[in-house]
């Protein structure tokens, strides 16, 4: 099923709400996504990837309070829904599982 | 610190395609980048990176998908609402709305009628499935130099090209003989085609009986539905033989192999007999044929997929085995022309083959068909204008209750488009039972129906016209009206209508085209009655010719004729007037002149109520027989002489003739030409073609018959025929009538529909003026007081389009006609005058009728409504 499998980014940006928790909008997940993992992104694409995640239902959102900032627009704050962290917890769990598998022989690179 | 702020633009751009429910967040994040960039970047690289950013929202997800505020709306209950009202609207105005109906269905009817006939004109050849692959070899010969485009072609093209080429699959060729058929006692004069056998395999005619490959055998041949009622009456056709006389006074049979179907109405190459070529071949077997012997016209029929440009290249080599054999006719080059494209391009063809005229006709029936749509869609307009000022109230209303401006325009719109409808049926009806059979009446060389060749083309047109028609005429009013303030509509602030340029300017050019065309149309009609009531130049009542095939016939029929005790003379001639004179040219002091030469006998003038201006008539002494001849006043003013031309000499083939007499001028052919030099001679050598003969008019059917009985007699095999005299015009004064007629016809639509647009402006202003006309009665208000208010407005407008109309109208059609008739009228202006009054008072009688209604009312019923 569709909804049951993360893209690369969408995994990435999922970590990135779980980790701003309550401070997750659109410029906070970009800066983050960029300062934590190297990821230089333009904002539509952070855009849509929030929205993708928000329809598969793995994230929650809500429009923040008004402010003088930004033109006084109000920010869409994201935050996990509980699928959301099931799916972060499933994703790592296997990935632990086979990075557990790799034997150590496959780091002597220098013979 | 001034405040730095992204393109405006680029904020506007945003906010036009971005989905509203997303508008906010996407506003707030590029600005805060954009912030945080001007600190960091400056301004300029802000700017350019915030346009960047707008355009990379651009996406699917992000635009709005609807114009709408409100995402469900139920369009389709209040679409139900717009049709009830639109017909409550129609209901309750009645009488303007139909008028309104009614005018713009006559343009409809009209436009209808012209599509109709021009798609019958278009369709023409269109049922031959293969026509695209089937091609006329026309060619281009120089001549004068002028290139003019011939169908007629050498008979050895088409064989050498299908020899040549494999790409051809088959080719016909198609000779026009003329012959005298007999079946029985049936005789008559017939035009014959010789085709190759593959004519068949061609051409998509439908076979009632007998064998469609009948050609094949050389005796067998392929007749028309028309030819069998024509000769066989009852009898079953197949099998029955006619003899063929042709005019070198051979005689053939044949048998009749195949009976075609009625022709379809649209067919353009037809028919009444298909005879084997190699019948022709073998009956001038004498004469060889080579590339300078020329066949009407030569047709191929390309392989399916095989363009015609892949035989181009084999032109060249034709046309130089032309120019060998025939110097004096040197083909330039060759243009296939495709059967389905024949008709329409036949007008360009001399000896075309599948008729159709010039589309100078066409054209300005269409043109004039636009203008008369305009003229309705103007009035349709201006009367929505004006109507709709009584539903102020409505709009205001349904903008208070939530209608958004879309609405009230799609309100309107549908309301015109179901007006328009109403229309479109109404001019369907009127077109069916009237525009169509008149038009048919009209033109008898047509044959008419309410029909087009791909029906589906017909609804299409129907449909468009319906859009086009509804959404032009509609467009304003919906426009114009959904614009109003809904508070100041109830204010009553809202002022319209009266003021209305737009309507103004409308009115005007409406009543501008109407004067024009009714104008320029009289000045026509005039032209027409001038000519069909114009002197021919000669007396025509009282005689008759009879063609006959050759100086024994002649003497024969003569001998039995001068027995009649009513025939009050005889004579002799090669040509007939009306029926066309050859032409020659003659060389005189270095000059060429054109002119048509024909032969006659003793007492011609006589007979053919010739008028005779100076000298003597030709008589049947040899010295007039030969040397000497009568010319017309034409040749006299061309050839120069300044005194009496008698005994005057001109050489003329190398014989020189000395003038006897001179003859009025006359019209030989039809008013449409002009009169050329013309010099009667002698008979001379040649043999009398016709037998002319004069009687008193009242006896002169008598003669005829009698004549008719004596025929049978002389020449059982050849048919009679006879001509009038008074007849010999009758294809021109047919085709006079028409124009009389059709002109008449769009003056009449073109005034009503201006009439119906002023009736129903006027109709709405002066009800809308009731009250205030009312009150100024009460006050003492004089009937001239009320005029002057009522047509204050308009007269204005009136005389305007007038001026401007009517004399350009008068001018345009002038200067046409003295450059299509070669003998025009002197110019007058009673058609002018009688243009003018008619307009005057059709536009008074319409005026009048309301406002007699504005004097003529009761104050005590108007104001007492409130």
């Amino acid at each position: 099923m569709k909804g049951n499998h993360l893209g690369e980014l969408e995994e990435l940006v999922l970590l990135t709400v779980g980790s701003l928790f309550d401070k997750a909008y659109g410029v906070a997940v970009m800066d983050e996504l960029r300062t934590s993992a190297n990821r230089d992104m333009n904002i539509s694409a952070i855009h849509a990837v929030l929205r993708r995640l928000e329809e598969k239902g793995l994230l929650n959102s809500r429009m923040g309070g008004s402010t003088n900032e930004r033109g006084g627009r109000r920010k869409r704050l994201f935050t996990l829904t509980k699928s959301g962290k099931q799916a972060i917890d499933e994703t790592i769990a296997v990935r632990n599982a086979l990075y557990n598998k790799i034997p150590d022989m496959s780091f002597n690179f220098s013979i | 610190m001034k405040e730095v702020k992204p393109p405006s633009w680029a904020e506007r751009f945003l906010g036009w395609y971005c989905d509203p429910y997303f508008l906010e967040e996407i506003e707030g994040d590029i600005y805060e980048l954009f912030d945080r960039r001007v600190a960091t970047q400056g301004q300029q690289r802000a700017r350019l990176l915030f346009i960047w950013d707008v355009i990379r929202f651009l996406r699917w997800s992000n635009i709005k998908k609807s114009n709408s505020k409100f995402k469900y709306m139920n369009n389709t209950v209040l679409f139900a609402n717009y049709l009830k009202l639109g017909i409550r609207n129609i209901r309750r105005n009645l009488p303007s709305a139909t008028i309104n109906i009614l005018g713009l269905a006559m343009a409809i009817s009209f436009a209808i009628t012209v599509f109709i006939f021009v798609d019958a004109q278009y369709s023409v050849d269109k049922h031959h499935a293969n026509g695209d692959r089937i091609y006329q070899l026309t060619n281009y010969v120089e001549q004068e130099g002028e290139e003019n485009l011939w169908g007629y072609s050498p008979f050895l093209l088409g064989p050498a090209i299908a020899e040549e080429h494999p790409a051809v699959e088959y080719f016909t060729r198609m000779k026009y003989v003329s012959a005298s058929i007999r079946h029985g006692d049936h005789v008559f004069d017939e035009t014959v085609k010789f085709v190759d056998p593959d004519f068949m395999r061609m051409m998509d005619f439908e076979v009632s009986s007998g064998n469609r490959f009948a050609l094949n055998q050389t005796d067998q041949i392929v007749i028309s539905q028309a030819i069998v009622t024509k000769y066989f009456e009852y009898e079953e056709p197949v099998g029955k033989d006619l003899s063929f006389k042709f005019l070198d006074g051979e005689i053939r049979r044949f048998t009749v192999g195949a009976v075609l179907e009625e022709y379809p109405y649209n067919a353009g190459v037809r028919g009444n007999f298909f005879v084997p070529i190699s019948n022709y071949f073998s009956m001038n077997a004498d004469t060889h044929i080579d590339w300078s012997d020329m066949t009407t016209a030569t047709f191929i029929m390309m392989r399916e997929g095989q363009p015609v440009t892949s035989i181009e290249s084999s032109y060249d080599r034709y046309i130089q085995q032309q120019h060998g054999s025939n110097p004096d006719w040197k083909i330039q080059s060759i243009l296939p022309i495709s059967l389905w494209d024949l008709s329409t391009q036949s007008y360009l063809i001399t000896g075309g083959v599948s008729g159709g005229g010039h589309p100078a006709g066409r054209l300005a029936l269409m043109i004039l068909a636009g203008f008369l749509l305009g003229i309705a869609c103007f009035n349709f307009m201006n009367i929505s204008v004006a109507a709709s000022t009584k539903r102020l109230k409505e709009i205001a209303l349904r903008k208070v209750m939530g209608s958004v401006k879309t609405q009230i325009i799609n309100q309107f719109l549908t309301e015109n488009v179901l007006q328009c409808f109403f229309a479109l049926i109404a001019g369907i009806v009127m077109a069916y039972f009237l525009f169509i059979p008149g038009f048919d009446q009209l033109i008898p060389q047509m044959d008419l129906q309410f029909r087009a060749h791909d029906p589906m083309k017909l609804a299409l047109f129907l449909v468009v016209l319906l859009l086009v028609v509804g959404l032009i005429s509609g467009a304003y009013p919906a426009f114009y009206i959904s614009r109003f303030d809904a508070i100041s509509i109830f204010k009553g602030s809202q002022k319209f209508g009266s003021g209305n340029l737009f309507s103004k300017v409308l009115l005007g050019f409406q009543l501008f085209l109407a004067s024009f065309i009714i104008v320029g149309c009289f000045v026509m009609v005039d032209q027409s009655i001038y000519l069909s009531y114009k002197d021919w130049g000669y007396t025509p009542e009282g005689t008759f010719s009879v063609f006959v095939n050759n100086q024994e016939q002649y003497d024969l029929l003569k001998n039995e004729l001068i027995k009649h005790p009513d025939i009050q003379s005889t004579t002799a001639s090669t040509h007939l007037i009306g029926r066309g004179l050859p032409l020659k040219s003659i060389e005189y002091n270095d000059r060429q002149i054109a002119l048509r030469t024909y032969g006659v006998s003793q007492d011609y003038m006589e007979t053919m109520q010739l008028r005779m201006e100076d000298g003597r008539e030709l008589t049947d002494r040899s010295s007039d027989q030969e040397q000497h001849v009568i010319v017309n006043e034409t040749f006299v003013q061309q050839i120069g002489w300044q005194n009496s031309p008698v005994n005057k000499t001109f050489k003329m083939d190398s014989v020189r003739y000395t003038v006897v007499g001179v003859v009025k001028d006359f019209h030989y052919y039809s008013f449409f030409s002009g009169i050329e030099p013309l010099v009667i001679k002698g008979l001379g050598e040649a043999a009398p073609r016709y037998i002319s003969v004069k009687a008193s008019p009242d006896k002169l059917i008598a003669v005829h018959d009698f004549a008719r009985e004596k025929w049978q007699e002389v020449a059982p095999n050849d048919p009679f025929d006879a001509v009038f005299q008074e007849d010999s015009f009758n294809d021109f004064y047919q085709e006079n009538d028409t124009n009389i007629k059709i002109t008449l016809w769009i003056s009449a639509m073109a005034i009503i529909l201006a009439s119906l647009g002023l009736y129903g402006l006027l109709a709405f202003n002066i009800q809308k003026k009731l009250k205030e006309f009312s009150i100024r009665k009460v006050l003492g208000a004089s009937p001239k007081t009320i005029i002057r208010l009522a047509g204050r407005q308009y007269s204005w407008i009136l005389l305007i389009a007038f001026v401007l109309g009517a004399p350009l109208g008068f001018l345009g059609m002038s200067a046409l006609i003295q450059s299509v008739f070669p003998d025009p009228k002197a110019i007058s202006v009673l058609p002018f005058i009688v243009a003018i009054s008619i307009i005057v008072i059709t536009l008074v009688v319409t005026v009048s009728g309301q406002v007699i209604r504005a004097i003529r009312v009761n104050p005590a019923d108007v104001l007492r409504n409130e």
